[in-house]
């Protein structure tokens, strides 16, 4: 037999959440409803205030299906597994469960694009609104550094939901600030200055910010601009996957030491 | 020149094992209190054989698997598989154990049994050509070969079960945990899986086997171990077992009603041994082991001639051991 490597066991989470995808797409439409919604009526009041653009609600529309995806996605992975009782064959095996939700996350982050995808398309549609080529590219370009800030976001976030089964009720109450706080809908350079401090400490907050500097015309964000954003999402996303990882291995430790590991 | 041998160590061994659970805290006026699931359990079990655990809903069978299987912490004692301490080499211990736990749950409906396989054997470093190989080998075993590409929530109970077993098996444990493997499925499913642990046990794999079902432990098992109340109550082979309850003999007496001195004769004759009531239909049957002192003849002229008090004696079952030493 082969020896059990991390690298491994993200691809195999990763198949496997993709696989579950396919199966059952139902369980997705939820997280898109939101996020589709928001980003129509924030282009026709746009329209209403005389300034349309189609970039800043595309990009606003993906960043908050992906943070969707991240939140609802990975941390519903987890309670599923422990209603379904796969936590069990998991925890049992060699590898640590962190890789295995690393893949998982990866997999929601990324099928967050969709939400995306469903808004440009009912914008190029109706409105004949879309990307030029040269955001097209700088979206393209930013994806990656977004994708690994949500899913260590999402991996810190889902060691809750092995830490404790009450996990989805948190989950619930923090779902919007999040969105807020970390400037899904609107810059976060529009928040109250109380709040920022509670925003910076997301990674997703400078990766969204770098984002649209990148994508969206004339864009005032943050004020260290594209490069401080890019610096800042880089070593907080660093900062959370080596406490995801920490924290990992002691709700494992937490979990057979309670012996509380399937749903009731 | 003195040759040197080195013991294998064995599959499992532990000592003084004990495990606590704590109870929900329900406010001030019901705090949580810690309740014993396992009480100085020490046992071992020698390679490649069968070892069977029995015991009644709650005496602690399934901590004890998750235990093994390094899903639970013991609370205190010590627990080894093949040499290796489960609290501090628990990674280790994976990939040389298979855990079966019985139900339909822990597996995803959604996905095929291939789907399902790739994804756990992944997790044990099966990945590319060999996953492929390995999946054809083990559904093949378990006779799941035609069903591989069919959603798991289209599979029966008996289905489910045999995945279980061929997940359980998927990276070639030396160690096999099979928890009430046969729970719920019908008589013939119950036999088809039944043949499959023997079979995976003549390929070398050492097994541990919880049931309810005793005549399955009779049939699979080289020992037993009884657990009740957390605690190992007796460890032997089945006639070990048979002979510690009546020395192999149980008395059986059948009849429509007994009067007071009958009674009192068959308590006299079951001396401290509990006398096992079942009824069947108009009639009851007592059943208790035979104690030396009392001959199953004396215990017939004592009882009268009466044609309707039947008393025989037959071998002791692994029924009677149970019941006798479990029973309350």
């Amino acid at each position: 037999m082969g020896r059990p490597s991390r690298l491994g066991a993200v691809m195999a989470s990763f198949r496997c959440a993709a696989l579950y995808f396919v199966a059952d797409p139902f369980w997705i439409v939820g997280a898109l409803v939101a996020p589709t919604a928001f980003a129509l009526v924030t282009y026709q009041i746009l329209v209403i205030a005389g300034k349309p653009d189609g970039a800043l609600v595309i990009v606003g529309a993906l960043v908050m299906s992906m943070w969707a995806q991240a939140l609802y996605g990975s941390g519903w992975a987890t309670y599923q597994d422990r209603t379904l009782a796969t936590l069990e064959p998991i925890l049992g095996s060699p590898v640590g469960y962190v890789w295995v939700v690393s893949g998982r996350v990866l997999w929601n982050v990324v099928s967050g694009v969709l939400g995306a995808v469903i808004v440009y398309a009912i914008l190029a549609f109706t409105q004949g609104v879309g990307l030029s080529s040269t955001q097209f590219e700088a979206l393209v370009a930013i994806f990656p550094i977004l994708v690994v800030s949500l899913a260590a976001t999402g991996l810190l976030i889902s060691a809750g939901f092995v830490f404790t089964r009450y996990a989805t009720f948190y989950q619930n109450m923090g779902e919007v600030a999040l969105y807020v706080v970390t400037g899904t809908m609107f810059s976060v350079a529009l928040l109250p200055v109380w709040l920022l401090p509670f925003s910076l400490i997301f990674p997703p907050t400078w990766a969204v910010d770098a984002l649209r500097y990148a994508v969206v015309a004339g864009y005032v964000g943050l004020s260290w601009g594209f490069v401080g954003d890019i610096f800042g999402a880089a070593v907080l996303t660093a900062v959370y996957l080596s406490a995801a990882s920490w924290l990992f291995t002691k709700v494992e430790v937490h979990v057979v030491s309670r012996g509380d590991i399937t749903a009731a | 020149m003195v040759a040197k041998t080195t013991l294998a160590p064995a599959p499992v061994k532990t000592r003084s094992l004990t495990r606590e659970y704590r109870t929900t805290s329900r406010g001030l006026l019901a705090p949580s209190r810690m309740i014993p699931a396992l009480d100085d359990v020490t046992f071992e079990i020698r390679p490649g054989e069968i070892f069977g655990l029995l015991g009644p809903n709650g005496a602690g069978k399934t901590s004890l698997v998750k235990i093994l299987a390094t899903l639970l912490l013991p609370t205190s004692g010590e627990v080894e598989l093949f040499g290796l301490d489960v609290r501090h080499q628990a990674r280790a211990i994976r990939s040389r154990v298979g855990l079966v736990l019985g139900g339909e749950r822990g597996l995803y409906g959604r996905l095929t049994a291939v789907e399902n396989l790739r994804f756990f054997g992944a997790l044990q470093g099966i990945v590319g050509r060999e996953s492929k190989r390995r999946i054809d080998e083990v559904l093949d075993v378990v006779g799941l070969s035609e069903a591989a590409d069919r959603r798991v929530e289209e599979y029966s109970r008996g289905m489910k079960q045999r995945l279980h077993i061929a997940r359980g098996v998927l990276h070639s444990p030396e160690l096999l945990l099979l928890d009430e493997p046969t729970v719920g499925l019908d008589p013939n499913s119950a036999r088809e899986m039944r043949e499959l642990v023997r079979r995976l046990n003549q390929g070398g794999v050492t097994t541990l086997i919880t049931t309810h079902y005793m005549f399955e432990a009779e049939e699979l098992c080289a020992r037993i171990a009884i657990l009740n109340h957390g605690r190992v109550i007796a460890l032997d082979t089945v006639a070990g077992l048979r002979e510690l309850v009546g020395g192999g003999v149980t008395i059986e007496v059948e009849c429509s009603s007994l009067t007071p001195a009958q009674q009192a004769h068959l308590r006299t004759a079951s001396g401290t041994a509990k006398i096992i009531t079942e009824n069947i239909g108009q009639r009851t049957r007592l059943s208790f082991p035979a104690a030396s002192s009392v001959s199953t003849s004396l215990l017939r002229e004592s009882l009268g001639t009466s044609s309707d008090v039947q008393v025989i004696e037959r071998r002791t079952t692994m029924e009677d051991v149970y019941l006798q030493l479990v029973a309350e």
